[in-house]
């Protein structure tokens, strides 16, 4: 019994992370349309920039604020200087409907072997904000670290700030308006070009968080964050992609799903686990559980 | 039909003769464009006649390799033989894959692949009977001795890899420009008015998911041969950038330019090799350099060629005729 109140907590805590990187992929993919690989590089390079701040400065929580901000600078460059264009030439042919997400992918290269030719390769590790020795219960000591509990505390203010700006905020309507109607949110007067690049710039500030949160338990490469990436896809699956609600909710489940097969079951079946998930979803409820029978839009 | 099959027999021809006249590396490095020439092959089926996007083709290589691998370790079997079990593999595992993915559209179907390249090296990993970290060799034995004294190992796998290469690449271009690759391409322009038409669109589909994991897998196996081991390493993340960035530079929707895709494929590491050489601090810039190109180029050719470079030259053409 205590080890399933264990995992539980320890699926909290990883699924607190896949929340995060599965709502940078949904608010891109709800104002563009693209599933964002590069989301990966990007809190990659945030990470890094983290990393270099709060080990010069012995404290993570100004590394975390930094690479909040270039995660949101990053984000926003990508959109204003690359999407933009993109979508500029890229627009007729065979290629029209392949070229965002091989673009991104482009970028998710380019960001990788920047940071690689910059940092280097070999692993880097955060200076944690606290402790990662267990909690002691009685006289056993549980996996469950004041760690997890920072990551899950973490993860909800971010939760609770996005969804303050999404629905008491005139910048969190226009976000909404110009991702669900861009053309009638044109005529309303929102200026959604711009609304596209904010929403790019929260998904990477939120990205930045999650590459942060996990490296504070782990190493930090420049291939550290692919798996983060698929984890978070599978739980934007999950929720139909188009809903942040439902991202979140697929993160937890997947989170604390996936660490009881870790628990139980071993390593080698915890990628397999996910893929099925991912696989089961897509055929038995490809609209994600958010979905209203409205056929997807894609 | 017979004009295909004498500038086939050409081509080969000319292969033969280029093989016999350069050096080992060159030889190595021809074998590697074939590799590469199958599996790009692959991915202008899929993407460009079928209009599905997969990043999954490099662990489709991964399939083939390794079936051929074990059959080749296990059974002691033909050359040929391996090749066949890597091509059965992997169609089967393309079909699996491809049921699946009929039903999801570019960001899934991208989404989902993505997710199978990241992981499946991995899982290679975890099990003893695909060797681990370090892999499995992949041995298909020296030159038959009538082919003479100084007939190099290399040469004997560049032989090999330009023979299947032609003959794949005779095989996909039959099928492209058949009833099949006109089906592909009227699913991929409007799926509704084809099936109006009376075509099963999710069939037709699985159908090219199936065919393009065959010449994956092919080229995974020929790929393991040139090599000599098939390991979770060599069928990286990176192969499948890689590959889908040939086949952007090539022209997403055009077979004869998938060679110069991986021409191009197989130059960018000499080019980083020289460059880095010239810069110093050889190792970060070996392991990233050839990247960073592979990225530029098809952030680039996405962006100003995003149907090929062919395409540019017919638009450039019309442009003076007008004026």
């Amino acid at each position: 019994m205590q080890k399933v109140f264990e995992t539980i907590l320890i699926g909290l805590s990883t699924g607190s992370i896949y929340a995060l990187m599965s709502l940078a992929l949904v608010l891109v993919w709800r104002s563009t349309r693209v599933v964002n690989f590069a989301q990966a590089g990007q809190a990659m390079f945030s990470t890094y920039i983290g990393f270099e701040i709060s080990s010069r400065s012995e404290v993570f929580w100004l590394g975390l604020l930094f690479a909040i901000v270039a995660g949101a600078l990053l984000g926003a460059g990508v959109d204003y200087f690359f999407m933009r264009v993109l979508f500029k030439h890229a627009n007729s042919g065979p290629a029209a409907v392949v070229a965002p997400v091989i673009a991104t992918l482009g970028l998710l290269g380019l960001i990788r072997s920047f940071v690689g030719l910059t940092w280097g390769g070999e692993f880097k590790s955060i200076e944690t904000p606290a402790s990662t020795n267990g909690f002691t219960i009685g006289d056993s000591t549980i996996p469950f670290s004041p760690l997890n509990v920072l990551i899950i505390v973490t993860t909800a203010l971010i939760l609770i700030a996005l969804a303050i700006l999404f629905q008491r905020t005139n910048l969190g309507l226009a976000l909404r308006a110009s991702a669900y109607a861009p053309e009638i949110a044109q005529l309303a007067g929102i200026r959604t070009a711009r609304t596209r690049t904010i929403g790019w710039a929260i998904a990477g500030g939120v990205g930045g968080v999650a590459g942060m949160l996990v490296t504070a338990n782990n190493f930090l490469s420049p291939y550290s964050l692919d798996l983060l990436l698929v984890f978070g896809f599978i739980a934007a699956v999950i929720g139909g992609l188009e809903s942040m609600v439902g991202a979140v909710i697929g993160a937890f489940v997947l989170g604390i799903g996936l660490t009881f097969i870790l628990n139980y079951v071993g390593t080698s079946l915890v990628f397999i686990g996910g893929f099925t998930v991912l696989i089961l979803v897509l055929i038995i409820k490809p609209d994600g559980i958010m979905s209203r029978g409205k056929a997807r839009r894609a | 039909m017979r004009k295909k099959i004498l500038l086939f027999i050409v081509l080969g021809w000319v292969l033969l003769i280029v093989g016999d006249r350069v050096d080992e590396l060159r030889v190595y490095q021809g074998a590697q464009i074939a590799m590469y020439t199958i599996a790009l092959a692959s991915i202008v089926l899929l993407t460009g006649y079928s209009g599905q996007v997969s990043l999954g083709n490099g662990a489709m290589m991964a399939v083939g390799g390794y079936a051929a691998a074990l059959t080749l370790t296990n059974l002691q079997t033909p050359i040929w033989f391996a090749f066949l079990m890597a091509v059965i593999a992997a169609s089967l595992f393309g079909a699996l894959l491809g049921a699946a993915a009929a039903r999801l559209s570019g960001p899934y179907l991208a989404g989902t692949t993505l997710a199978l390249a990241v992981g499946l090296p991995a899982i290679a990993n975890q099990f003893t009977f695909l060797g681990g970290e370090p892999g499995i060799l992949f041995d298909v034995g020296f030159p038959p001795e009538r082919l003479g004294e100084d007939f190099t190992q290399y040469k004997w796998f560049f032989w090999i890899a330009s023979s299947i290469a032609l003959v794949a690449l005779f095989i996909t271009s039959n099928i492209l420009s058949s009833r099949f690759g006109r089906t592909w391409q009227a699913v991929r322009g409007n799926a509704l008015a084809a099936e109006l038409a009376g075509v099963n669109s999710s069939r037709w589909k699985i159908l090219a998911f199936t065919i393009s994991s065959a010449l994956a897998g092919l080229a995974g196996a020929v790929f393991a041969m040139n090599i000599s081991l098939v390991a979770p390493g060599a069928y990286s993340l990176a192969l499948s950038f890689a590959l889908v960035t040939g086949a952007v530079l090539a022209g997403i929707s055009s077979l004869p330019g998938v060679a110069f895709g991986a021409l191009i494929l197989v130059a960018i590491p000499e080019v980083a090799d020289a460059l880095a050489g010239r810069l110093g601090d050889a190792d970060k810039l070996n392991n990233y350099l050839p990247g960073l190109i592979v990225s530029v180029l098809l952030i680039l050719s996405v962006i100003y060629t995003p149907n090929g470079p062919g395409e540019n030259l017919r638009k450039l053409r019309h442009k003076r005729k007008a004026h």
